[in-house]
């Protein structure tokens, strides 16, 4: 099996099995009980904290520990609602997690902008600047599109907010950014930056909420004040410690390098085969969007699997439904929606297995488009 | 004072000297149904009885007989020698909860008994009223029924709430079929409708992997295992159609496509049937549905076989469909978005009035033959319980 699904979800480190032993076997204390052993396991976590405001190059703010990235961005988006009269601004081309609690927020009654994107995948800049003004409460923007692999440029995006919208918050979903695309907090005007634990080869059930300023996010479920009492709950240690075991594992810019000569290698023969398209974007080397003209993607997916190679249909959450907003909002083709798979690689690949992926995609859609025709 | 479950039954009445294999059929059945569990099933002239089960496990045997197909109604009873006391004793026990009103009525099978069942109605509408004196008798639109059964067995039972069974005939009775299950919400009726008749069945499902996902037939499995609570263990046939579909595309009339696949999966269909000794096709086939489902199609498809088929809502609207489908518990699986095999290499204008022979010109092209054996050598079997 060759898993060409990364952007979904990665295999994780075997290292975090260990780690997982030692914090839920050894040291199983609650950090929150009076014990020396308990005490331990907060000082522990307080330095988790830390380590992981270190690796976002952030010089001042929290990290919230939390289930999974959409409660992450749940967290940030409903915690940072405020009564009067306020506007919210997100871009077309969110995760369901964002974008479904922006529709909600529009179907209460909030004033609600969506930001459409350019053919490039990215958010209008040219928009944004529109809709940014003194009563904007947030910008929800993502860092890098779990579709399309496109980056936006925080930076720019963080000089519009404090220009335009000086009293809003910006949030980020970082998913597919964090630890992936060269990142550093202190050069942009972020308040709150969603990353996720098992798309970095760690466990499902964990993922981290960066919050600038915590006492201006609202907590989401009351309990016992754990996390600032911005987090009700007992911490995980365990799924907390593996994350910070992937951390310290990868290597981002090494990686980055790897990706981008893997996606090469494999663009170079796929790209070859009459009909397949490559959707670049220009963005993340870790995703991309395949075309194959005449063929379902659904129809690709299947027949892949058959032959032992896994990819994505757009995202993994909206895989069952018809179409796919995001490349709709940027502008492809309806018929290419239909025929387009999502391909997305981690740096632990060999070269072989890449070529042997790529020779059975083009094998398959060779088979099938005679098939069809 | 025992406390027992009183079963009653419909139309197996009407089945004269058949009656008694109808009846061991039913006992079976419920003996089949209710195979986990502890307890004794006896007959007694125009009831069943069931008795000596656990008391804790009440509601969900009750639950399990009401999908029995056969059995009109159940009701929890109490039982007891019949003397007259006795059914004194045991009426004034009942509990009326916050109802006013009430009557009596009494069914004397057992004709030594001294009153008869008028004069006994009477009687025990007085003791009630004597233990309740703030309840009232209403003839016309009683709160409570009290039913007072005198069985020939010497045994009375009162019971005041009858709960509705499944109705129609013993599954089995009226032979076995085969079920063309598709994801759909309509084939999943049929096969509960026929099976209301008596007509046990095996199914078969038609996939086009790569085509349609894995999840399309997963979900038919589902789909199987909901109805097979109604209809009992079964054989799925799986078959895969890949290769057929795509034969079809290539090489027939693009509004031909529909009519030449239905004539297919009828022919697998009826070997289906000749190999498992079925005698009957089943689908879900509703007249004007969808251009597949005209009477000029359907002619079209038929003429493929010999075995009759059975289209149970042939009839209905697509609304009596789902409330069907909805009671059985088939709907929220039905509509889930997995494509099954018909709607992928969908034609834009299938024909609506074909002819027989522009199918047969069609299929020249094909060859039909092979196709169908290797379809059929290929088949998955996947055995459905029911739990």
């Amino acid at each position: 099996m060759i898993f060409l699904d990364n952007a979904g979800t990665t295999k994780m480190f075997e290292e975090c099995v260990e780690v997982h032993k030692k914090y839920s076997c050894e040291d199983f204390f609650n950090p929150s009980a009076l014990s020396v052993e308990s005490m331990n396991m907060a000082k522990l976590l307080n330095e988790t904290e830390k380590f992981f405001l270190k690796t976002l190059d952030a010089t001042q703010g929290n990290v919230i520990f939390t289930g999974c990235a959409t409660e992450s961005n749940n967290l940030a988006i409903k915690g940072s609602l405020r009564s009067g009269d306020w506007e919210y601004v997100f871009s077309e081309g969110e995760h369901p997690s964002v974008y479904n609690v922006a529709q909600k927020l529009k179907l209460d009654g909030a004033k609600v902008h969506f930001v459409p994107l350019t053919s490039a995948g990215v958010v209008d800049l040219g928009v944004l600047k529109t809709v940014l003004n003194e009563k904007t409460r947030l910008i929800s923007i993502m860092h890098v599109s779990n579709e399309t692999g496109a980056i936006n440029d925080l930076v720019e995006i963080s000089k519009l907010k404090d220009k335009l919208a000086p009293r809003a918050v910006l949030h980020v979903d970082g998913v597919q950014g964090f630890m992936k695309i060269p990142f550093s907090m202190r050069k942009t005007s972020i308040d709150l930056y969603s990353f996720s634990a098992h798309k970095i080869h760690g466990p499902k059930g964990v993922a981290g909420l960066y919050v600038k300023n915590k006492s201006a996010l609202k907590e989401l479920f009351q309990g016992g004040g754990q996390q600032y009492g911005v987090r009700s709950g007992t911490e995980s240690v365990s799924s907390i410690m593996q994350f910070r075991k992937c951390v310290e594992i990868l290597n981002p810019a090494v990686n980055h390098e790897r990706v981008s000569k893997i996606k090469v290698l494999f663009n170079e023969i796929v790209e070859k085969v009459d009909g397949v398209k490559v959707l670049d974007f220009k963005g993340s080397p870790y995703i991309e969007s395949l075309i194959f003209a005449g063929v379902k993607g659904e129809t690709m997916l299947h027949a892949l699997n058959q032959r032992g190679v896994i990819v994505g249909l757009g995202s993994a959450c909206s895989a069952k439904k018809a179409g796919n907003r995001i490349l709709e909002a940027i502008g492809v083709a309806q018929e290419d929606i239909i025929s387009s798979v999502r391909v997305s690689f981690n740096a632990y690949q060999t070269d072989e297995e890449i070529v042997e992926a790529a020779k059975i995609v083009a094998e398959v859609y060779k088979d099938i488009k005679e098939r069809v025709s | 004072m025992n406390k027992v479950l009183l079963l009653k039954f419909g139309e197996l009445f009407l089945k004269g000297k058949n009656r008694r294999e109808f009846m061991k059929l039913l006992m079976n059945n419920i003996r089949k149904k209710l195979s986990s569990y502890q307890f004794k099933l006896v007959e007694t002239q125009g009831r069943l009885i069931l008795c000596d089960y656990n008391l804790d496990q009440e509601d969900e045997i009750v639950e399990k007989i009401q999908h029995i197909f056969g059995l009109i109604g159940v009701a929890v009873a109490v039982e007891f020698d019949t003397t007259l006391e006795n059914i004194e004793d045991e009426i004034k026990k009942v509990d009326f909860g916050s109802a006013k009103t009430f009557k009596v009525e009494v069914k004397r099978a057992d004709k030594t008994f001294e009153m008869n069942s008028m004069q006994l109605e009477k009687h025990l509408g007085g003791v009630v009223l004597d233990a309740y004196p703030e309840m009232k008798v209403d003839l016309y639109h009683p709160e409570v029924v009290l039913n007072v059964e005198l069985r020939v067995n010497q045994k009375t039972y009162i019971y005041s709430n009858l709960l509705s069974c499944a109705g129609g005939l013993p599954l089995g009775s009226a032979g076995k079929g085969l079920l063309l299950l598709s994801g759909g919400i309509d084939s999943p009726v049929a096969g509960y409708l026929m099976a209301k008749r008596g007509l046990k069945f095996e199914a078969v499902h038609f996939h086009s992997y790569p085509y349609t996902s894995v999840q399309a037939k997963e979900k038919v499995v589902e789909l199987a295992n909901q109805i097979a609570e109604y209809c009992d263990d079964f054989k799925l046939h799986v078959v895969s159609f890949t290769e057929i579909q795509e034969q079809i595309h290539k090489h027939c009339d693009e509004e031909y496509m529909i009519t030449i696949m239905r004539r297919i999966m009828m022919r697998i269909a009826q070997r289906l049937c000749k190999e498992n000794g079925l005698g009957a096709i089943i689908t879900g086939e509703s007249l004007g549905q969808v251009a597949s489902q005209t009477m000029q199609s359907m002619t079209v498809t038929n003429d493929v076989v010999k075995l009759p088929v059975f289209r149970p809502v042939l009839a209905y609207d697509k609304e009596e469909i789902m409330s069907v489908a909805k009671k059985i518990g088939t709907y929220e699986t039905s509509i889930l978005p997995y494509e099954d095999c018909c709607t992928v290499f969908l034609p834009k204008n299938p024909v609506i009035k074909p002819t027989v022979k522009r199918a047969e010109y069609n299929e020249q092209a094909l060859d039909i033959e092979g196709l169908i054996e290797r379809a059929m050598a290929e088949i998955e079997v996947i055995e459905i319980k029911n739990f």
